[in-house]
Order: C-alpha cells, then sequence, then structure tokens
C-alpha cells in the first residue's frame, strides 16, 4: 500500500466521518458539515492501519549527537588495552578514511580507560559509565555492530534520521507519522526535545518531513510552560472566544475548500485545531510538578529548568498521550579530545533517565508497545585523535558502533553483532543504518519496501534501495 | 522528423547530427525514465535478475533472461514487451508506464541505443541539454488560437493540447488583482484599488495594472527579498557570539537595483566584482556586500584560517547554486559525482575568492569588551572622513596595546585583584573605549595588495594542501578568457557572457518558479546531469533568450509572464487533473500558494492600515516573544521598535542568524546560513498560533478594526464587507455573510457581559474614538479574516 494523497485524503474523510469527536472541543459539526456541500474536512494525522499487526504504537528516540565512543561504554575489548600506545597494525590502516584524515596518519591505538563488567542474564559488557543503564541490561538489545556511510557530523546525522545523506529528505519520525497517522488530537504527533550544550546541527532538517505533506513534520518544544512560542493567548482573548474564534475560521476554511478544492486548507484547518488544542495541553504537559517525587527522583528530573533528565520524563508524557515520535536530542559527544573529562559528564547526563525511562515505561505497562532507541550518528575509534597525553580523545568511526534498543517488540536482554579484536570492523552480524529502519517500520507494523511516497517521478522510501529487517531484534 | 520510425540505424553509422539528437532524447526523455523506475533495482549492487541499467554496455549484456536490446530493431527488444506488458516479466512491477513514456523508449531503440555516457567520452563537452548554449525556438503552432494572450502561452498550450487536456477559465478579476499584487509587490491591493481594476473596461486594463506594480518602489522590495535568499543575507554573523553586522546598504542597493531594472548582467557583475570595476562608485562597493554575506565565526581558540577559508567556500558553492545552477560545492572533496566538475576545477574557482581581504590570522584579535567589529568585519565603506577613521583606529590600538599589558599584569600577579597597576589601567581602558565613535559602514569586498597562493585542498582539509592551481573555470563550459592573474571581475564576465548556457535559463525558471510554485526545471538549484528534466523544454530556451535579447531585463519577463493567460487562469482544483496531471506540471491550471513569511505580515500590514511603507533603510525591530532570544550564547536584547518602524515590512526585520524572529522560522523563512533558492511551504500548527496569539498580529486586527469603524461608521453588513474586501479583495457571499453575523452576535453577547475584556483587547488609546466594546468586537472580526487560509494564500 502506497499512502498517495487521494487514498489519504479518502481515508482522513472516512475517518472524519466515522469520528467526528476529531472536531474542535467536540463542537457541533453537524451543521458545518450540512453547509459545506459535502466536502468534509480531513486530518492527515488520523490514524490509519498498517501493513500488519504492529508491536510498537510509539518511538522514543534518544539521540547522542557527536558520536559517543562505544569503546568506552559498551564495546569491551582488552586487546585493544593490551596495544594502547601502539602503532595501528599497517593492515588495519591501509585504504581506510577518517575525519581529520591528516592528523591521524601517526595515531596510537587507545585502550579504554574505564572499567567494564558483565550485566544482567545476557551478560552485556558495560562500563562503569553507565551504571544505571547495566541495572536495564535484561531490557535492551544492544547492537554493536552499527555502520554507517558518511563520517561527518552533518550527512551522517541527516542519514540517521532520514536515510540519506542529502538534506531534504523526510525523517523517520515523520515517515511514521504519514503511514499511521497520531492518536494524539491535543498535541502535534512528532515531537522533538533538546537538551545539551549546543543546539543540533542541521536543526529542523532532522526532524523534517522532506517531501511529504508537512503536517508529518517534528514540532521543536522548548523548555518551560510555553513550550512553543505564543501558545498563550493574548489579554483578554479568554478560552471561550479563542474557541469561537477558530471555529469561524474554521467555517470560512471550508468554505473556500468547497470552492476551491485545496487540499491544503484541509491541512490549514487541521493546524488551526491542534493549535488550539495545544493552548491548554501543551502548558499541563509541560508541568512536572504533578510527578510523585519518586518518579522525578528516577529520572533525575527537576520541573523548570532543561536537562535531558527532563526530556526523558517528557518524552513519557507525551507518549501517554498519543503521541506517536519523540527525537530526544542530546548534544556534545564529539569527543576527539578531553574524552577522559567530557564523557563521565555526558554519561552522568543521560545514565540515569535513559535507564529510568525504560522502568518507568515498563512499571505503567507502556513499555511492551513504546519503542526506546538509543545512540548517536556513528561512534569513535580505537586509535587516538592526537598525542595520548593529559588528555586523549578518538576520531569519529563508521564501522561498528553501538545502539541499544528496548521496548516495542524488540527481545531484550541481548547483544547483538561483535567486531574484531580491536573494536574496528564487524566480524558477523553488521546491522547498516538502512536495517534499523527497516526494523523499526517493522516494529510499527510498516513494511518499508511498501511505506513509499511518489515524487519527482520516483517512488520514494526511508531505506532508499536497501535495508533488511533484523529477525534478531525482533520478540 | 530526419530520422524515421523502425528504420535501422546502427550507432556507428549516425551522422553526428542525427547523434547529437539521439543523445538528447536520450538524456532528456529515456534516461530519467530508467532511473526513476528500473535503477532501483537494476543497478549494479543489486543487478535484479541478472539486469544492470547503469551503463550502455550492462543494458547490452542483458540478464539471467537473456538479451533485452538490439539496437535498431525495437520489436526484438526484451525491454520493450516487458515494459508493455506483453511478456511474462512486467515491469515496473504492479504498474505500467504511459504509453508515451514507452515509445519514447522506442524510439530511442530505434535509434540505436545511444548512451550518453559515450557521447560525453567523445565529445570535449557532455552533451547534457543544459550544458548547450540556448538557442530560441519558434512559437508552436496551437488549435485554440483564441487562447494565448503571452508568447509563453503558446508553448503551455501547445503540451496541453498534445496531451487533450484544456487549460482552466481565467480567475475572477478579484483573484487577479490580489493575486498580482501579491506576487509583484507583496502587498494587498486596496479594496479601491480593486473597484478601479473592475470598473476598468479598457482592453489593456491588466497590463495597466501589471505596468503599474512594476513601476511601484514596492517590486524592489518583494523581489529584492527573494534575491536576498540566494545572497543569505543576514544582519548577524552566526558565530558563537552571534555579532550583529552592518550591511543592510547592500539590501538597500538589492531593492533599488530592482526598482531600475537594472540590467540582471550588470547586477550580477556589480555584485561580484563591483569593487574591481575602474573609479567604483560607492554604490558598486556595497553591491559587494553579496558575498560578504557568509558566515563568520569569531571565537577564541579557533584557528581563523580555518573559517576564512569556509567563507570562500561558501563564496565559491554560492556562485555555483546562484548563477550556474550547479552544485559544485560537491568536487570540494573530490570530483563531482555527476557532473563533469573536478576537484582541481573546483578549486581553480575558489581562487577567485581566495584573494580578498578578511578576517583571518593576520587581523587584531577580536576583543569583547572594546567591540572592535569595525576590524574583523572589514573590509568596509565606512561612512566618516579619513581623519575621523585615523583617530578611531588610533585609539583601537592603543586599547588593544593596554589589553596586552593588562593581561601581562595580571598572569604576573597570579590574577590576584586589586593590584593597583591593573587597576589603573582597566579604569584608563574604560575611559578610551568610552571615546571610541561609531561609524555607519557596510561591508565590502577588497582584494589584498599581494595575492595568496591557492592550493587543491585534498580531501576539502585546508590543512592537506595539494597542487598548486591558478583561478579558471570548469572546462564543459564555454571559454574562459582570463589567464592566470584572472581577477573576480574576469570570472563575473564569463558568468555574464551570453554564451553561458546557465545563467539565464536558471534566472528565469527561478522567476517562473515563484509564480507557478515550481519552476520549468524543478530541481531549480541542479541543472547538471541529475536535474529534473523540464517540464517545457522549449520554453525555458525561448524565455532564456528573450531574456538576454531584452537587455537582461528582469521586468520585461515579468510582464511576459504576468501578462500570459497561463497566468491568468483559476487556481482551483480540478476533478480530471487528479488523475491526468495531479501534481500541475503541466500548469493546466493555477496553483494556491501560501505566501512567504515576511508577506504574511505585509499582507496584515496592508488590511490593517498600519503599513509604514518607506522603502530601505535599517532593519527593525517588530514586536516578539520574550523568550525567543534565549537560545543565543551571548544573551542579546529585544526591544520593540515603535511606530512607525515596528509596522515596516517583513523583510526589514531584523534577523539574527542563531535566533531569528520565530515567526520568520514557522513561516519558513530561510535560515540565512547558505543560499537558498526555493523556499518551502510548510503548513503547521505553530503557524496558526504566531497568527493567533503573537502580539504583532494582534495589533493589526486592532488597527484594522479602528480602521473599519472609522471608514464605515454606519457598522453592519457593509462593514463585513469591507472586512471581507481589505483582507480578501472580494465580497463575501451569503453563507461567509451569515457567518460573519453570528460571530458578531455572538461577541457583542459575550463582551456586553464581560466589558472588561474589551478594554483589554483594545489598544489603550485606539485612534477611532469609539466605544471599546464596538472597537473589540471588530478586532475579533478582524482576527478571524486575518487568520483564514485564504488571507495567507495567494489563490
Amino acid at each position: 500500500m502506497a499512502f498517495q494523497d487521494e487514498q489519504l485524503l479518502a481515508q482522513t474523510r472516512r475517518y472524519f466521518f466515522r469520528d467526528c469527536g476529531v472536531g474542535l472541543g467536540r463542537i457541533a459539526l453537524g451543521s458545518l458539515l450540512a453547509r459545506s456541500s459535502g466536502a468534509a474536512p480531513a486530518n492527515p494525522m488520523a490514524p490509519k492501519k498498517p501493513h500488519f499487526e504492529p508491536k510498537a504504537k510509539a518511538v522514543i528516540y534518544l539521540f547522542m549527537a557527536g558520536g559517543p565512543s562505544q569503546l568506552d561504554m559498551f564495546v569491551h575489548k582488552p586487546v585493544l588495552d593490551k596495544l594502547s600506545g601502539q602503532a595501528p597494525p599497517e593492515s588495519l590502516m591501509k585504504g581506510k578514511r577518517f575525519a581529520f584524515m591528516e592528523r591521524m596518519a601517526h595515531q596510537k591505538m587507545l585502550g579504554s580507560p574505564w572499567k567494564f563488567s558483565q550485566h544482567g542474564q545476557s551478560g552485556a559488557w558495560i562500563s562503569e559509565l553507565l551504571p544505571n543503564t547495566a541495572v536495564i541490561a535484561d531490557d535492551i538489545a544492544i547492537v554493536n555492530t552499527m555502520r554507517t556511510e558518511n563520517f561527518n557530523h552533518a550527512p551522517a546525522k541527516i542519514f540517521a534520521h532520514t536515510g540519506s545523506v542529502i538534506a531534504g529528505r523526510p525523517s523517520i519520525g515523520s515517515w511514521i507519522t504519514y503511514g499511521l497517522g497520531s492518536e494524539s488530537e491535543n498535541l502535534p504527533g512528532f515531537v522533538a526535545l533538546q537538551s545539551g550544550p549546543r543546539g543540533p546541527r542541521n536543526g529542523p532538517l532532522i526532524w523534517g518531513s522532506g517531501f511529504l505533506p508537512s503536517a508529518y513534520q517534528g514540532v521543536p518544544f522548548l523548555p518551560g510552560s510555553e513550550p512553543v512560542f505564543n501558545l498563550q493567548s493574548r489579554p483578554g482573548v479568554s478560552r471561550r472566544r479563542q474557541e469561537r474564534t477558530v471555529k469561524a475560521i474554521r467555517a470560512l476554511n471550508e468554505l473556500r475548500f468547497s470552492a476551491t478544492g485545496d487540499d491544503e486548507i484541509l491541512t490549514r484547518i487541521a493546524s488551526y485545531e491542534t493549535a488550539f488544542r495545544m493552548q491548554t495541553s501543551g502548558p499541563e504537559l509541560m508541568n512536572l510538578a504533578g510527578e510523585s517525587k519518586e518518579t522525578l527522583d528516577l529520572y533525575g528530573a527537576q520541573p523548570g529548568g532543561n536537562s535531558f533528565a527532563n526530556n526523558a520524563l517528557l518524552a513519557r508524557r507525551l507518549v501517554e498521550r498519543g503521541v506517536r515520535c519523540v527525537q530526544v536530542y542530546h548534544t556534545d559527544w564529539d569527543h576527539h579530545t578531553g574524552i577522559q573529562d567530557s564523557l563521565p559528564k555526558r554519561c552522568r547526563e543521560i545514565d540515569r533517565a535513559s535507564s529510568a525511562l525504560v522502568q518507568d515505561l515498563k512499571r505503567r505497562g507502556l513499555l511492551k508497545d513504546t519503542l526506546v532507541i538509543w545512540g548517536g550518528e556513528f561512534g569513535r575509534t580505537p586509535i587516538s585523535d592526537g598525542e595520548i597525553g593529559a588528555t586523549i580523545g578518538r576520531n569519529h568511526h563508521i564501522e561498528a558502533y553501538s545502539t541499544w534498543l528496548a521496548g516495542g517488540g524488540v527481545q531484550g536482554g541481548q547483544v547483538i553483532g561483535e567486531s574484531d579484536d580491536i573494536g574496528f570492523s564487524p566480524v558477523e552480524d553488521e546491522v547498516q543504518v538502512h536495517d534499523l529502519h527497516a526494523t523499526i517500520l517493522h516494529l510499527f507494523g510498516l513494511d518499508h519496501t511498501r511505506l513509499t511516497y511518489r515524487f519527482q517521478g520516483r517512488d520514494f522510501r526511508l531505506t532508499d534501495v536497501g535495508g533488511r529487517v533484523v529477525k534478531r531484534l525482533l520478540a | 522528423m530526419s530520422w524515421a520510425w523502425g528504420i535501422v540505424w546502427p550507432a556507428l553509422l549516425l551522422t553526428p547530427a542525427l547523434a547529437a539528437q539521439q543523445t538528447d532524447l536520450f538524456e532528456r526523455d529515456v534516461k530519467p525514465l530508467i532511473t526513476a523506475n528500473c535503477l532501483g533495482c537494476h543497478n549494479r549492487k543489486i543487478r535484479m535478475s541478472g539486469l544492470s541499467l547503469a551503463s550502455r554496455q550492462d543494458a547490452m549484456a542483458g540478464g539471467k533472461r537473456g538479451p533485452v536490446l538490439v539496437p535498431g530493431r525495437p520489436a526484438e527488444s526484451r525491454l520493450l514487451k516487458v515494459l508493455r506488458h506483453q511478456d511474462a516479466v512486467k515491469m515496473p512491477p504492479g504498474r505500467m508506464l504511459a504509453a508515451g513514456e514507452i515509445d519514447r523508449f522506442e524510439r530511442w531503440i530505434a535509434g540505436g541505443v545511444v548512451w550518453p555516457e559515450e557521447a560525453a567520452r567523445a565529445a570535449p563537452k557532455p552533451n547534457h541539454w543544459s550544458f548547450k548554449t540556448p538557442k530560441k525556438p519558434p512559437l508552436p503552432p496551437v488549435k485554440n488560437t483564441a487562447w494565448p494572450r503571452s508568447p509563453v502561452d503558446r508553448f503551455i498550450l501547445a503540451r496541453l493540447e498534445k496531451e487533450g487536456i484544456a487549460p482552466s477559465p481565467e480567475a475572477p478579476k478579484t483573484t487577479l488583482i490580489r493575486r498580482a499584487y501579491l506576487d509583484l509587490i507583496g502587498l494587498l491591493p486596496s479594496p479601491e484599488q480593486v473597484r478601479a481594476f473592475l470598473d476598468d473596461t479598457r482592453s489593456d486594463a491588466w497590463e495597466r495594472v501589471i505596468d503599474g506594480l512594476l513601476a511601484s518602489p514596492h517590486y524592489g522590495e518583494r523581489w529584492g527579498r527573494r534575491w536576498l535568499d540566494y545572497a543569505r543575507y543576514a544582519d548577524s554573523d552566526a558565530g558563537s557570539r552571534d555579532e550583529p553586522r552592518q550591511i543592510w546598504r547592500y539590501r538597500d542597493w538589492v531593492i533599488h537595483a530592482l526598482n531600475r531594472d537594472l540590467p540582471f548582467d550588470r547586477f550580477v557583475l556589480e555584485q561580484l566584482a563591483g569593487d574591481l570595476l575602474p573609479q567604483p562608485t560607492d554604490d558598486q562597493l556595497i553591491a559587494t556586500g553579496f558575498h560578504r554575506n557568509s558566515v563568520l565565526q569569531i571565537e577564541a581558540g579557533t584557528d581563523r584560517e580555518q573559517y576564512r577559508v569556509e567563507a570562500v567556500f561558501d563564496r565559491v558553492d554560492t556562485t555555483g547554486t546562484v548563477f550556474l545552477g550547479l552544485s559544485v560545492g560537491c568536487a570540494r572533496c573530490h570530483d563531482h559525482k555527476y557532473d563533469p566538475i573536478t576537484h582541481r576545477e573546483y578549486y581553480r574557482l575558489f581562487a577567485f575568492f581566495n584573494t580578498s581581504d578578511e578576517w583571518g590570522n593576520d587581523r587584531p584579535r577580536y576583543n569583547a569588551r572594546l567591540h572592535n567589529l569595525h576590524q574583523v568585519h572589514a573590509p568596509l565603506l565606512e561612512f566618516a572622513s579619513p581623519e575621523e577613521i585615523r583617530r578611531r583606529d588610533q585609539l583601537v590600538d592603543r586599547v588593544l596595546k593596554l589589553e596586552d599589558e593588562l593581561e601581562k599584569i595580571r598572569r604576573e600577579s597570579g590574577r590576584r585583584t586589586g593590584d593597583p597597576r591593573a587597576k589603573a589601567l582597566d579604569e584608563e581602558i574604560k575611559t578610551l573605549i568610552k571615546q571610541v565613535p561609531r561609524f555607519e559602514s557596510s561591508m565590502i569586498m577588497r582584494e589584498l595588495p599581494q595575492r595568496r597562493d591557492t592550493h587543491v585542498f585534498l580531501g576539502g582539509d585546508f590543512l592537506s594542501q595539494g597542487e598548486r592551481v591558478d583561478p579558471g573555470t570548469p572546462s564543459f563550459l564555454h571559454p574562459f578568457p582570463g589567464g592566470a592573474s584572472a581577477t573576480r571581475l574576469d570570472l563575473a564576465r564569463w558568468l555574464v557572457d551570453p554564451e553561458n548556457p546557465l545563467l539565464a535559463r536558471v534566472t528565469v525558471n527561478r522567476i517562473w518558479q515563484e509564480y507557478f510554485g515550481r519552476g520549468i526545471v524543478e530541481t531549480e538549484n541542479d541543472f547538471g546531469t541529475q536535474a529534473a528534466p523540464p517540464t517545457h523544454p522549449e520554453l525555458l530556451d525561448w524565455l532564456s533568450v528573450t531574456f538576454v535579447e531584452s537587455g537582461w531585463s528582469r521586468k520585461a519577463i515579468h510582464r511576459l509572464i504576468t501578462t500570459s493567460a497561463a497566468y491568468r487562469q483559476s487556481s482551483h482544483a480540478r476533478r480530471d487533473l487528479q488523475e491526468k496531471d495531479p501534481r500541475n506540471y503541466l500548469l493546466a491550471r493555477q496553483s494556491r500558494l501560501r505566501l512567504d513569511a515576511e508577506i504574511v505580515r505585509d499582507a496584515a500590514l496592508s488590511a490593517s492600515g498600519l503599513l509604514a511603507p518607506r522603502v530601505g533603510g535599517p532593519s527593525m525591530f517588530p514586536p516578539q516573544p520574550a523568550a525567543a532570544m534565549q537560545a543565543s550564547q551571548v544573551k542579546k536584547t529585544w526591544t520593540a521598535s515603535t511606530a512607525p518602524d515596528r509596522y515596516r515590512r517583513g523583510m526589514y526585520t531584523f534577523f539574527w542568524r542563531v535566533t531569528p524572529h520565530p515567526s520568520l522560522v514557522v513561516f519558513d523563512a530561510p535560515n540565512s546560513m547558505t543560499a537558498c533558492t526555493r523556499r518551502t511551504r510548510s503548513n503547521t500548527p505553530l503557524q496558526a498560533l504566531a497568527m493567533l496569539n503573537e502580539l504583532a498580529f494582534h495589533e493589526f486586527a486592532q488597527g484594522m478594526a479602528e480602521r473599519l469603524v472609522k471608514e464605515i461608521p454606519a457598522g453592519g453588513e457593509p462593514r463585513m464587507r469591507r472586512a471581507f474586501e481589505l483582507c480578501l479583495s472580494r465580497q463575501p457571499d451569503v453563507s461567509e455573510l451569515e457567518r460573519l453575523r453570528e460571530l458578531l452576535a455572538a461577541e457583542r453577547d459575550d463582551l456586553e457581559s464581560r466589558p472588561e475584556d474589551a478594554e483589554k483587547l483594545v489598544r489603550a488609546d485606539p485612534s477611532a474614538g469609539a466605544h471599546a466594546i464596538e472597537l473589540a468586537v471588530w478586532t475579533a472580526l478582524s482576527r478571524v479574516l486575518l487568520n483564514t487560509d485564504e488571507f495567507m494564500t495567494r489563490e
């Protein structure tokens, strides 16, 4: 099934007729419909049927921007530790390309300064930097042989989110909401949350809808009671007045739709209704004060601030409210130097909350249909970036990095993929980015080869011409 | 046609002319089909069923089931049977190509399976349509000779007639005049202007409207803003501090250049190399601001050479995108994957821009306290006497020297506070800084007295220098006459050479794109071999040649397009087109296009009567949410301008690159980091929130209500009609009027029971001396109209 516009329109119309509750504050739509010569407004976010029975209903992607070091967190290589400080074997370096190539010519192997131990029934190796992640070892599936295509941040990030290194294609969240709609009437179907010292590179492009209709693009939320600008009405505009205004706008828009037949007007109607509902649901969503102290402590969240912990908790609250896709960005994992100080700091920022999110979803019965993913656009080299001295660091590495998944139909408690003794290249179970994307869609009941969109004469898909579902990840 | 169907033409026996035709056929008509429909599976990697269609050699080798192509013999070529679903194998899976598309394959096979990669290897120039200088084609014949109003229409109609599609009827006159105003000047017509047009029965009434708009000073604003998208214009650096810069005079230059219809070749020349013209005027220097709009990173501890190089990269890439429609940036690290631009040629282009004076390691350091931006941003055209500038420079040098001494003392004293020497120095510096005058200026280009050598950067890395290169242009394009000492001026002259196959095409295509929502070539920033094939290739060439013949007059092109019947069509959806041309490539109708970010504001300013129409001048600060400046590293204040600046057009909004005005962002204004040649048009709840709740838009509704109350004292239906005309340039129909009446009644009831709301809804000192409730009721109605989809759309 390819969701072409026509089909989408027909489906959303059917949905609308079946469930008129989609309208603003349950206003009497019957009379409006009677007046607008049979042309019914569509809601592009109306829930749609997947290709087959889904396991996941929502996804929270904890994205660690900059390239977290798998070799200091999930991949234990005693041989590398032993060779630390020595020149890498020539056979290894031959024909390899790195970012900052010129700096890599004379560098030495770099073992991990952190202790590893095994956790959970699977015996997964997790370093001392992630004590809380270790607690959920049996809930997560760690993939240690992720592979991407580009070793520069911007293209690699675009690739991780859109399946293309060229900016401008739809992101995963856009594809999923395009395929399935959203169950949230009061919030956008796809939300992006950001924390960390710097804004994400490429900004809106990594949650953009590309050539898909713009209703499927991710909406960035800001910290505070007004997560998006202009959420509060102006003084004198009571809730009732705002409702009356939006209702009148809708009526005029419907009349214009019957005159012109332009689907964009339907999107505009949906936008205004979502906006109106967001005015109530937004502040309520952002207010963490209602969470128990125990829950706040579990995450390490503090009402009022902006942090990864708050965003992880917000992600749960969004999913609870029916939001389909939440991207949580945390920046500054690009540790060319100073990894000995920066990495523990980043880990402290995310470890407790990432673990808390999985535990919290689990105890609320949400984990079984909420997919949680943790990972970055690539990993880091087993070879030092710069002299090994008081400060150490690692370069970008695209051949074998780590990502973990939990919930939403993923078989937890396993480690997938084995790399060579120094963690440079996979020796089995390489998982490419397209494979990860195919698997994510599969968990949502979507066949990645059938979720297509016709653009410029071609049927595009998230996985381009690649992608295979990683069967071992499925529960 | 000189080559006949079904006749066997072995490829080797083709005459050069026929080979060229066949190559065109393949390039334009067949290859895009293969790419779109076949290559996904039949590429070299996947080779579904053993078949790859990635090259002639691959295709001729056939697949597991044997050969698929017999050159010159379509009937024996299995590919055609498969495409026609006359074979056990039916391709593409699950659907059949259009008959016309399959016919192209047939013609191509009949012509001997000419494959352009081979032609490219044999010929000195790649045989891609856009790399050949356009020739003016004859106007095609049409059956319906009554329809065309402009030569443009002949091309549109000929194609529609070929497909058996009728064009749409003309849009109502009220739609037409609103369309023309928004497209040409980005403002709404007043109800009086609409009325005058409706009442004008002269046969050239429309042409008079168009000519009037082209002569309006606001034309330069509307189309200038589009050029500023290409120029990545902004009022700040985008560095970690996002320092402000003074370059609004460049914006003014663009506006005025458009208004006087400065010939486009001259327009390009002055922006790229105005400083190298003999005795350049201030205006010509200001024009070079085009390439000073690059992002600039001012940050402690960075290698300034790296950021200088980044700015040069940006200039090369922008030059390629804007003037050639080529993704030359792809050749920064290696040879271009698709287009014949080599890695080395990229750096020959780089050499033109590598000789400019620029913030680099040879400049004094940036001092946050002194804020010596004039040195960071130099070269500048400063509006001060040489004596004033000399005095200022002396003061600044003195401050920097004292800062060095202060730093030395602090280091020696172990950063203890209270060192009397440090204290005294600090006081002296503070006093001096207060005396440093700040002059009005504009950032410009200037060559270094001593040129820098340019080397190829291996892998695009500025630290890995390869071969030294001289300035030059890609060899597959028209010849470049300059030698080793060629300058930006030579580059500019080469770009505007009428032999350049790309400049005119790329430019008219982008103009076309604004009027129809899509270019004749959809990939407006890529005319290379991966370009989308033109929907109307002859029209593109006709317009391009006409553009050059007109003396590069953009107004002439605007006039040709806006006076056409194609432009004047209705934008309403048509059921028959849903089947035949759902994306409207053939232009059997107009398109409804959401207004640009700035123009949404401008339209509301027009309707409200608040518009301050001053053209040009420094940027202003319309109100914005308080949190909007939070994301920047260095906290900045945003003090909203007061009237009249508060009500200037959106394009004058001060643009901080790191924290742009939120309402510009939600309506898809470009981020100004790199050249943007096509804006996206999203449609999101955030736009609704801005329109409903932002202070600026609320003020527009208040202004409109005051205007309504003043202009139509009687109130009631005439006032509703006036409101509708102000926003939508047309009369409401019965249902619309009834809906507004309901709203007014409900609002009046509500406000009479809660008069305190009315006080909050209206301005503290409304210009119309009416009762607050009356004003509040009409503010509510104005808000509704300003928020309709139709209001923010050009229909």
